[in-house]
């Protein structure tokens, strides 16, 4: 360790920048900052220990990373792409010092307080879209040369590097994803005692000088790669790594806060994977090997921490492309699976009642779910007492049923529910496209039905903003539009007149198939 | 003319078409100008039973509450035929009607176990539990759903029940002009 901390100090932008490059599909400023991050937790983190376990692939390169930027110190900003244990070494006693030194960067100052209360729900892991680009601008530390993300990407060649680069890095975020500064920030700063990852200055300067040496890592970085999947961003698409990482988060884009995100979700994951893998390929690196196992000691209590949020959400990251929809837990909001299967569902549930809403007439002004219910209640109520009366009342009534009453009747409900169809099947574009008309396909009512059964179905999800529309649209009166499309009842006269002479003949679909065709 | 036709498979129409031949049906039974009021009240079941029927016959089984309607029709009529069946001995009649109630029983029970279960782990956050009780009274087959579901088929009931009450008035007026 004290060879540690003599490296910290020099080490730390190196570190940083290792990280940042080694990272290659995740941006500079991700890898500026988690590498601060993970350096400083490394060593405080006992979460480190499992997440190297699992991530072996990951450590090699994180280590060949964090070697390659060691290597090419000497404060110049291109690091050669050698790099050694010694560079390591030399950079994790740098971050180390500066872990124990206590040293915060005024970012990470401000972004703990945020993010602490977050940490302990896990919150940090998630961030927002609109997180991302002001946690990274914290990470970057005001916009240094972070940005320069291409440079970044490269990863370094040498496979220690990244190695080691895995282990002293913080791989809650190092996960090619290094962009969530508040989550590294957030689990940093609960790991490290001092609170000291430091993604100051220093570590800005990294970037560039470990972009470069990073890309020797990429090999390390390949498997790490397939691991992070979400994690790497499409820019880093210099590197064969960021081909490979690119491919693999085809959605996410350019965006860092998309990458902020997955990084976010992933570093969850990812602390315990990399704790785990951490041993493994360490073995190359005996030095490393004992850093690491001492930041894993210290990790192990953070692990704890997290465990369930990251046992959650482990299945999740590494398989966006699965089928089942992928909930983010919101800012401030816890991101336990019962939290977010709750949000999910109350959002269903509000969706659904202003589903209900529309279809409710006079629902406009109430406001609150209790209310909403309570008039959707007695809409329902009224409804079903209107049914009970007009049976009653056709009870009563004598019908003359004779031909003509019959086809006057048929034609007049036909015609009628011309105007209504609109309001009943809003799903149907015909019908809102013309307007109050009702346009079945000649020759294909049984694919109307079919089409028409399927709108019927209710979908709320997608229909949605078609379905508020035409609601809005009516809900038509009740009592008659009868005149409404005087057109229709005298074209549907002599379907009617059959289907009634038939008494109510058999198949209605064939007997209008057979008007139409 | 123009050529605006109504879908013939369309709710509306289904119902309407079933409704109507139901509509007949009863009246050719009996005739209504001498009914008593206990006729014209039986009558008045029929044709409701007929309306709910056919709603929930043009809905098919897509939906719990069509579901749910038609099996309490059908355990209804079977209870009824069970019961008012002479020929049949006391003991299938009796077995008959148990079989029915106990189907009923079981399925109520069944019911309403998930629903608590279901309630309790759903609602305790959303505390609309009073009115989704109620709701779901109205609501046929709203027993055993979750709160999501059931507002679901609340949605659809309750378009169901539009498209059913015009129907039923435009016969209604339709009766009463003749």
């Amino acid at each position: 360790m004290e060879k540690d901390q003599v490296f910290m100090g020099e080490g730390l932008n190196r570190a940083a920048a290792v990280q940042a490059g080694w990272n290659s599909c995740s941006f500079e400023m991700e890898m500026e900052t988690d590498e601060l991050n993970c350096v400083g937790s490394c060593f405080l983190n006992p979460k480190w220990h499992n997440s190297m376990d699992q991530s072996d692939p990951f450590e090699s390169a994180l280590s060949s990373m964090v070697c390659s930027p060691a290597a090419s110190n000497a404060g110049s900003t291109n690091f050669p792409a050698s790099g050694d244990n010694t560079m390591m070494t030399d950079l994790i006693g740098k971050l180390g010092n500066i872990c124990n030194t206590g040293d915060i960067s005024p970012q990470s100052l401000i972004k703990p307080p945020n993010n602490n209360n977050n940490c302990n729900s896990n919150t940090s892991c998630y961030t927002s879209p609109l997180d991302s680009p002001p946690k990274l601008n914290l990470s970057m530390m005001g916009g240094n040369q972070i940005l320069k993300h291409p440079s970044l990407v490269p990863v370094s060649a040498d496979p220690g590097f990244a190695e080691r680069a895995c282990r002293f890095s913080c791989f809650n975020g190092l996960n090619a994803q290094l962009g969530v500064t508040d989550a590294e920030f957030v689990q940093l700063t609960r790991v490290s005692t001092n609170q000291s990852i430091m993604v100051t200055g220093s570590q800005v300067h990294v970037p560039d000088s470990n972009k470069n040496t990073l890309q020797d890592g990429n090999s390390c970085s390949d498997k790490r790669n397939s691991r992070l999947s979400r994690c790497s961003s499409p820019e880093n698409g210099d590197s064969k790594d960021e081909s490979s990482i690119s491919e693999q988060i085809p959605g996410v884009g350019s965006s860092i806060k998309a990458q902020n995100d997955a990084n976010a979700r992933k570093r969850k994951s990812m602390p315990r994977g990399k704790a785990k893998e951490t041993p493994s390929p360490a073995a190359a690196d005996a030095k490393i090997a004992e850093e690491n196992d001492e930041s894993t000691a210290k990790r192990s209590k953070q692990q704890n921490d997290s465990a369930k949020a990251e046992n959650k959400e482990n299945p999740k990251p590494p398989e966006p492309p699965k089928d089942y929809i992928h909930v983010r837990a919101r800012r401030g909001q816890a991101t336990d699976s019962h939290s977010l299967a709750e949000r999910v569902r109350r959002e269903k549930i509000s969706e659904r009642m202003k589903f209900l809403q529309d279809l409710v007439p006079g629902c406009n002004k109430v406001t609150g779910k209790a209310l909403m219910l309570d008039e959707i209640i007695n809409y329902v109520q009224s409804l079903q007492r209107q049914v009970e009366f007009l049976s009653m009342k056709l009870a009563t009534v004598n019908p003359r049923m004779n031909a003509n009453t019959e086809a006057l009747l048929s034609k007049d409900m036909f015609r009628s529910r011309g105007s209504l169809p609109h309001s009943h099947y809003p799903m149907d574009s015909s019908a809102l496209a013309f307007g109050l008309r009702y346009q079945p396909q000649q020759g294909l009512p049984m694919n109307n039905g079919i089409s028409n059964d399927t709108q019927i179905q209710f979908s709320m999800n997608p229909a949605n903003a078609a379905l508020h529309k035409t609601q809005g649209l009516q809900l038509p009166p009740v009592d008659g539009i009868s005149d409404a499309n005087p057109q229709i009842g005298s074209f549907w006269d002599d379907d009617l007149q059959s289907i009634v002479q038939m008494g109510f003949g058999q198949n209605q679909p064939q007997s209008c198939q057979s008007k139409h065709s | 003319m123009d050529s605006q036709h109504l879908n013939p498979s369309s709710l509306k129409s289904r119902f309407t078409a079933r409704f109507l031949r139901a509509l007949i049906k009863i009246n050719a039974q009996k005739p209504i100008s001498s009914s008593s009021p206990r006729e014209i009240f039986q009558r008045y079941r029929r044709i409701k039973v007929a309306a709910d029927k056919s709603m929930a016959y043009s809905v098919r089984s897509r939906r719990t509450w069509s579901r749910a309607t038609l099996w309490k029709l059908r355990s209804r009529s079977r209870r009824l035929l069970a019961s008012s069946g002479r020929r049949s001995s006391i003991k299938t009649r009796t077995t008959t009607t148990t079989t029915a109630t106990t189907t009923s029983t079981n399925h109520r029970a069944a019911i309403v176990e998930k629903t608590s279960h279901e309630k309790e782990n759903k609602e305790d956050h959303v505390g609309l539990a009073v009115q989704a009780e109620e709701l779901r009274e109205l609501v046929p087959g709203g027993e055993s759903m979750d709160l999501c579901n059931l507002l679901d088929e609340t949605a659809h009931y309750i378009k169901c029940l539009t498209t059913q009450v015009q129907v039923m008035k435009k016969i209604a007026n339709l009766y009463s002009l003749e």
